[in-house]
């Protein structure tokens, strides 16, 4: 236990930092800058580099996490912050998954544990880090055994059934905290319901940890984590600008922080870092993409494993997205966080999440985003992997077309899965959608 | 059918309540006066174009739901109910009441996942008391606690008597098609007529051994298309043992408690209940609960009758594949559609699995 928490340690603030400081050493002196550096996009942001070491340096320590601190793999919309003080390692699966589906490795795992009986109908996600677990396949290394598995229902209840596979697997505690779905406004005992789960999550997490939580401790992490959801949306409102600094497409790979590192240091001075080069873009006039025509708004997670083509086609054409309901999510319900009170509000917070809200909610929050954003135009990208976000999307397309004057785009996909993707069907309708701005 | 019972209890000056699957407090409703109509699809293709509202790659009850209150087949219903069930309903559940489809008003239960602590058995509490307060507002009546206790027995007394006629099915002389009617009977009849069929054909459960084809148990969400039955009676085979969502598991695994405020044995109802994955719960719980049940029912052989793009079942399968295959049960894994009708090659799956089933249980 002491050897692997000195190994733990010595990764994490020495050899990690070393190996990703060589790697930013070779790379200046190759002259790359990394992200991309011709076509119809704008000069790559620098944050990308810094972006890129958070992650490496990341899963680099995660590698050695296991037995030397507590593990907890944890979703995505999970109240994350009453595990920092405890000095939990959080892994995110779903963040996983995200770059397995990049590396286009997603097929591999799924089939494995299609041939176990799961079904290819599935969550792309959960097929992906099951197929992880079953095979050790990941491209990180590896991934750090889990003490403690945390989900939350606010982002799907997929990750419900999910976390159930996972703790037979792992024989660890899984932790559930049950955030039913607001139809309108959370009714009072529904938040309390939250506080009281989230009541009984810090019990167990203390066991796992062997240790109590600091209270102030606890209070710092959620001011860091509600400071960071700030730093997160100056960070989308500078999409604002004309011409966007940024594309939709970056945003979706800056998210990985406020997931994955919400209520850390790190986290919010890496945010503080990309706020400032994209305002110093906007006053410059530096675009995302060379010539930005006509402004989009993106709905629903990103197409992991096609987001080069996709945004060159749509860049080559003067298409920006500007803004996404995805990538807004993590803008708004952290906002609700206060320190003073940490259950009562997270409960708040965590429950009022985009995707554990009504259809009406949503629709207001697409309106906003293409007013305030100038977007005229929205891709509905219809997640065969993920159904809670996409029922809906038809009526909301028409809602929105109707009521805002925005035209959209169905484009049936998959986030994680590319073997769901018709390239050709799916770039033709993209073309003809493009052709209604002309 | 529907059609005549609604009109029935109209006439009884009865409000109807229309119910998506699969778990809620029926007890609530009896108890108001309320009579409620489950709504599950319907089975068959598609009763309107509003289907095409929703994604093909969500679950055809939800689609057929949305057609079917969209075009006006629920109509004679004052209110519909659509529980928490899975990511799915909990769509429908805005999809339809805010975005057209559905104009009367629209009621929510939502359970809690996952846990049984206290946490999660005030928040049961806490939501029967507003789905009261909801019921009170839709009938003009406020709840009537002693009211409450009476259906409490009278839910407890049809509960007891599903739980025999499918724990005690090899000696009733029924086939499973019959069976599997009356039970489903109880999704729209009213709770006396139900108490009053299931009592008869309670009384037909003999001393001797009636069924002497291959026993299989069955898991499910629901048992779509009822044909299913005929192709195992068919092929010698019949259910030994329930584990359809619809049937087998919303009978509580014990009597509601004597005494006390009935909101509160309503409540602890909920946490009585077999284990199902649409509540959450540990999957090694439901591994046992299953393989116990098929032990206990002597069943030769498992069937998984699992709904297309129903998640809820569909991740519990590799689970119950590896549990069987431990303890050396076959298993057949049937995906089915609930708008289409039983194919000939799932016929023939079906024959193969039961001809298997039964030369293994002939072997010395």
């Amino acid at each position: 236990m002491i050897n692997r928490r000195v190994r733990y340690e010595i990764v994490s603030r020495a050899l990690g930092p070393t190996l990703v400081a060589m790697e930013r050493w070779r790379s200046r002196l190759r002259g790359r800058r990394g992200g991309r550096t011709e076509g119809p996009f704008g000069p790559p942001l620098e944050s990308t580099r810094k972006l890129k070491e958070l992650t490496t340096l990341h899963y680099l320590t995660g590698r050695f996490a296991d037995g030397a601190v507590p593990v907890a793999w944890v979703t995505s919309g999970f109240p994350v912050e009453v595990l920092r003080p405890l000095g939990f390692h959080t892994v995110y699966p779903e963040n996983h998954g995200a770059i397995c589906s990049v590396k286009r490795i997603v097929p591999e795992l799924s089939e494995a544990v299609e041939r176990e009986g799961y079904s290819r109908d599935l969550c792309g996600y959960a097929r992906a880090d099951l197929g992880s677990v079953a095979t050790g396949k990941t491209p990180v290394g590896r991934l750090p055994r889990p003490d403690l598995l945390c989900c939350c229902t606010n982002i799907c209840q997929t990750v419900l059934y999910w976390y159930r596979a996972l703790a037979a697997h792992f024989r660890v505690p899984l932790v559930i905290i049950d955030t039913p779905f607001v139809y309108g406004e959370a009714r009072p005992h529904l938040l309390a319901y939250v506080a009281d789960q989230l009541r009984e999550l810090t019990e167990i997490a203390e066991r796992v940890a062997g240790r109590k939580v600091d209270r102030a401790a606890l209070i710092e992490t959620m001011r860091l984590a509600r400071e960071g959801t700030r730093l997160w949306d100056e960070c989308l409102r500078a999409g604002r600008a004309r011409p966007s600094p940024w594309t939709g497409f970056d945003s979706f790979f800056h998210l990985a922080p406020i997931v994955a590192m919400r209520g850390t240091p790190e986290c919010n001075a890496y945010y503080r870092m990309l706020r400032d080069e994209l305002n110093e873009r906007v006053a410059r006039g530096v675009g995302g993409i060379a010539d930005e025509r006509v402004r989009l708004l993106w709905d629903n997670l990103p197409i992991w494993f096609n987001l080069r083509d996709l945004s060159t086609l749509l860049a080559r054409n003067g298409f920006n997205i500007v803004c996404a309901t995805y990538t807004n999510a993590w803008a708004e319900a952290g906002s609700m966080i206060d320190p003073a009170d940490p259950e009562g509000s997270s409960a708040r917070a965590y429950v009022h999440v985009l995707l554990n809200r009504d259809l009406p909610y949503k629709l207001s929050i697409m309106k906003r985003l293409c007013r305030e954003y100038g977007a005229t135009g929205a891709i509905f990208h219809s997640d065969r992997s993920c159904k809670p976000y996409s029922i809906g999307q038809i009526d909301l397309k028409g809602r929105l077309a109707s009521e805002a004057g925005v035209k959209g785009l169905l484009l049936e996909a998959d986030h994680a899965d590319p073997r769901s993707w018709s390239e050709a069907q799916a770039y033709n309708r993209i073309h003809a959608f493009m052709e209604l701005f002309a | 059918m529907r059609s005549a019972t609604i009109s029935a209890q109209k006439k009884l000056g009865r409000k109807t309540v229309a119910v998506l699957p699969v778990h809620y407090p029926r007890e609530l409703f009896t108890a108001m006066d309320v009579h409620t109509v489950e709504l599950w699809g319907p089975p068959g293709p598609p009763r309107g174009p509003d289907a095409g509202r929703i994604q093909p790659y969500a679950c055809a009850v939800v689609r057929n739901a949305l057609a079917f209150l969209a075009s006006g087949g629920a109509d004679a219903a004052d209110a519909v109910l659509f529980p928490h069930t899975c990511d799915s309903i909990q769509g429908l559940a805005t999809l339809a009441p805010d975005f057209g489809g559905w104009g009367k008003p629209a009621l929510r239960y939502l359970h809690p996942k996952g846990g049984d602590g206290t946490a999660a058995r005030a928040f049961v509490r806490a939501e029967l008391a507003h789905l009261a307060g909801e019921l009170t507002r839709l009938t003009g009546r406020p709840l009537a606690i002693p009211r409450l206790a009476e259906a409490i027995e009278l839910h407890a007394r049809i509960d007891r008597l599903r739980g025999e006629l499918l724990s005690r099915r090899a000696f009733l002389d029924r086939t499973d098609h019959a069976l599997y009617r009356l039970l489903r009977r109880g999704e729209f009849l009213g709770s006396g007529d139900h108490l009053a069929e299931l009592t008869v054909a309670a009384q037909g459960i003999g001393e001797e051994r009636a069924q002497r084809g291959v026993p299989l148990m069955i898991t499910g969400y629901v048992p779509e298309p009822m044909t299913l039955f005929d192709s195992l009676a068919s092929a010698g085979a019949y259910v030994a043992a329930d584990d359809y969502a619809a049937v087998g598991r919303r009978v509580p695994l014990s009597p509601p408690a004597d005494g006390g405020d009935p909101l509160d044995t309503l409540a602890a109802k909920a946490f009585m209940m077999p284990p199902c994955p649409t509540r959450g719960g540990d999957q090694d719980v439901r591994m046992a609960y299953l393989e116990t049940l098929y032990r206990r029912s002597g069943a030769a052989g498992l069937i998984v009758h699992v709904q297309k793009f129903c998640e809820p079942e569909l991740f519990d399968v590799p689970a119950i594949r590896r549990r069987f295959a431990r303890i050396g049960a076959p298993m057949l894994y049937l995906e089915g559609e609930l708008e289409n009708s039983l194919s000939g090659q799932v016929v023939t799956r079906l024959e193969a699995f039961v001809e298997m089933v039964g030369a293994g249980r002939k072997a010395p």
